[in-house]
């Protein structure tokens, strides 16, 4: 069953003075239950947007598309299925005059929560000796995490993480992602992660999605999408590099020189490297093909389809 | 956060939540309500001014001596016995009056003692229950709507400015639930703050009868009369919630709100009274005194095209309570069923 299905979505802002803008173009996605699905996109790529529909704090355009959450629609069936839902999107909304456990308190309450989840999810997040402040006291990273403490509070079967980072410091990043990893890896617990931190996804997720213009560009286990968004780049170390640069660009080869070695671009089979530098004498002392990050992949593959002007996220 | 990594039985299992019922909302509604400091504050500062009005008041009112009782009463019958010599002169000059009106009408009844209250002419009166208890009521009516008016809009005004109302729909995600669960535990406050404040006022009263109180029999009737009054206040603030509710849920700021409430208070009810005068009917002011006010409420007003002399005729209109309570419930559910359906409808970021 699929945590999260959207099948041809849309999402148009009428903007008062401005022709209207689609944050979500006839989106399909698909998250299957269990693990990490990282959500990537530039700024303005509708992954908030996409997770305000999900929630259904937004209301997707009429006339098309299925929106599923845990396997029911939204938002006509997302009454039954909130309770398995835990989210924390964008900055954490909570009341400044209250302290943090009360935040909690109120919360667990309004849906049924043991107030006994509330401490558990403090201690959790490591707030339990500040969880009597008052929110507004809290730094920036302390929102942030009891913003997380409150998405854990109903141990949710799909927890939706959006830039859970935020305003943490280097040791509560490393936390967060822990937390995320294992949460993924309990074989209970979705995570959608949205997050613009590049490594965040590609450390964290297991599957990614990549959104551009409010499409899905790539999507698939990390690994599939990284070699996707390869550049087939190979480097070749030989004692000759000058002359080896010669052969190949006469062979038809792009080459640049890289560090003392040279680096061939766009190459559909290595092996053709290797012949022909054997045929002229040279022979090699190291050649790799040159593995993509996801920095590289995204690039890529948002190059391809061009991210929007607008600032609709 | 070391915690985080440290702790893996506080992770995930099974689904703590399923589905709430509205009694669990209800009771978090609740609770938030009793939690937030600018409403504790808002009935504290209720609670101080009546004290401080108390203590006022007992220097207001006083038990006069024979001497300053026959000293008031000798006063009354000069004024009387000079008034009803110009009451007579008028009789007298019909043609003084505007044309077509009866000299009756133009100079008013005759004065006689009994239009002349003996408090009128000491220092210190004593203290009149019988005399002042539906005014009082209708004055702690006015208050406590007050009140109740900055608790409504405080109530859902802060959560829209802090958004935490957002992060309610997270775990119920049905809105109009949502919106009912304050609405009620409004209602709930409000009536309470009604019943508070004209406890508040028998209250007072008690003390200053016991202290500076007149010896006067209360009127046959008065306590029906004034509970029927302080029914009819408790009502009123219940409405003025709601209405500053509906109205801070329609703009979805507290300040404004408020500055929308203090404009049409003071500016436009004023230029209506000014500029069409019999608009007055409909102004919520009007209606509000009408509702409460023991007998409802005459308004009076000139309407009108002046005649060839340029007199204007008087306009004597009555609200009544069920008109006026209608009116009034009729504008607060129009408010609020207004905001719940655009919150139950509109995108919320």
């Amino acid at each position: 069953m699929p945590a999260v299905q959207l099948t041809a979505v849309s999402k148009t802002y009428r903007r008062r003075g401005r022709p209207p803008q689609k944050a979500i173009d006839n989106l399909d996605l698909l998250v299957e239950s269990g693990g990490v699905h990282g959500f990537l996109g530039p700024n303005g790529s509708g992954k908030t947007t996409t997770i305000r529909v999900l929630l259904g704090l937004v209301s997707a355009d009429a006339g098309g598309g299925e929106i599923r959450l845990l396997d029911q629609p939204v938002p006509q069936g997302l009454p039954d299925v909130i309770g398995g839902v835990g989210a924390l999107v964008e900055t954490p909304l909570f009341f400044p005059g209250f302290t943090g456990r009360l935040n909690l308190q109120l919360l667990a309450e309004a849906a049924g929560v043991p107030k006994s989840r509330v401490e558990e999810c403090l201690e959790l997040v490591d707030l339990s000796d500040r969880a009597d402040d008052r929110f507004k006291g809290y730094s920036l990273g302390m929102k942030q995490r009891l913003g997380i403490a409150a998405a854990l509070l109903k141990s949710p079967r799909l927890l939706i993480l959006d830039e859970p980072s935020n305003g943490l410091d280097p040791a509560g990043i490393r936390d967060v992602r822990e937390l995320i990893r294992r949460l993924g890896s309990d074989g209970q617990t979705t995570v959608l992660l949205s997050s613009h931190l590049l490594a965040e996804i590609q450390q964290v997720c297991d599957h990614v999605s990549i959104l551009a213009r409010g499409r899905c560009v790539a999507s698939g286990p990390v690994g599939e999408v990284l070699a996707s968004g390869g550049s087939g780049d190979v480097l070749v170390q030989v004692a000759d590099p000058t002359a080896a640069a010669g052969i190949l660009h006469q062979a038809g080869f792009a080459v640049s020189p890289a560090d003392g070695a040279l680096l061939v671009h766009s190459v559909p089979s290595p092996s053709e490297i290797t012949r022909v530098l054997a045929q002229s004498g040279l022979y090699l002392e190291e050649l790799r093909r040159v593995t993509p990050d996801l920095e590289s992949a995204f690039l890529a593959i948002t190059e391809d389809h061009p991210a929007g002007s607008g600032d609709q996220a | 956060m070391s915690a985080v990594v440290e702790r893996s039985e506080a992770g995930p299992a099974d689904p703590t939540v399923r589905r709430a019922g509205f009694g669990s909302l209800l009771r978090s509604e609740l609770h938030r309500f009793r939690s937030r400091r600018f409403i504790q504050v808002v009935l504290a500062v209720a609670v101080i001014g009546w004290i401080v009005a108390t203590i006022i008041a007992l220097t207001q009112f006083g038990n006069p001596s024979d001497a300053e009782i026959a000293r008031a009463e000798q006063q009354i019958s000069t004024d009387v016995a000079s008034m009803h010599q110009a009451w007579e002169d008028c009789q007298a000059h019909p043609e003084q009056g505007p044309p077509g009106v009866a000299p009756e009408d133009f100079c008013g009844p005759e004065p006689t003692r009994d239009t002349q209250r003996l408090e009128w002419y000491l220092d210190k009166a004593p203290f009149d229950f019988g005399a002042t208890g539906n005014d009082g009521a209708l004055a702690f009516a006015a208050l406590s709507a007050v009140v109740a008016a900055l608790v409504g809009a405080t109530w859902i005004g802060a959560e829209w400015s802090t958004r935490s109302l957002v992060a309610l729909l997270f775990w119920v995600p049905r809105r109009m639930q949502v919106m009912a669960a304050k609405l009620l535990v409004l209602v709930g406050a409000a009536a309470l703050i009604g019943v508070v404040a004209q406890a508040g006022w028998l209250a007072m009263s008690g003390i200053l009868r016991a202290v500076e109180g007149s010896d006067n029999q209360l009127p046959h009737g008065f306590w029906s009369d004034l509970l029927q009054t302080q029914g009819r206040g408790v009502l009123l603030t219940v409405i003025a919630a709601l209405l500053a509710f509906g109205l801070t849920n329609l703009v979805r700021n507290t300040g404004a709100a408020l500055g929308i409430a203090f404009v049409y208070l003071i500016i436009v009810e004023s230029a209506v009274r000014a500029m069409r005068p019999h608009w007055s009917p409909w102004l919520l002011s009007d209606n509000a005194v009408g509702l409460v006010k023991h007998g409802g409420n005459t308004i009076y007003f000139y309407d009108g095209i002046p005649d060839s002399t340029g007199f204007v005729p008087q306009v004597e209109y009555y609200l009544g309570h069920l008109q006026a309570g209608v009116y009034l419930g009729a504008v607060t559910v129009v408010v609020v069923a207004l905001g719940a359906v655009l919150f139950a409808r509109r995108d919320i970021h």
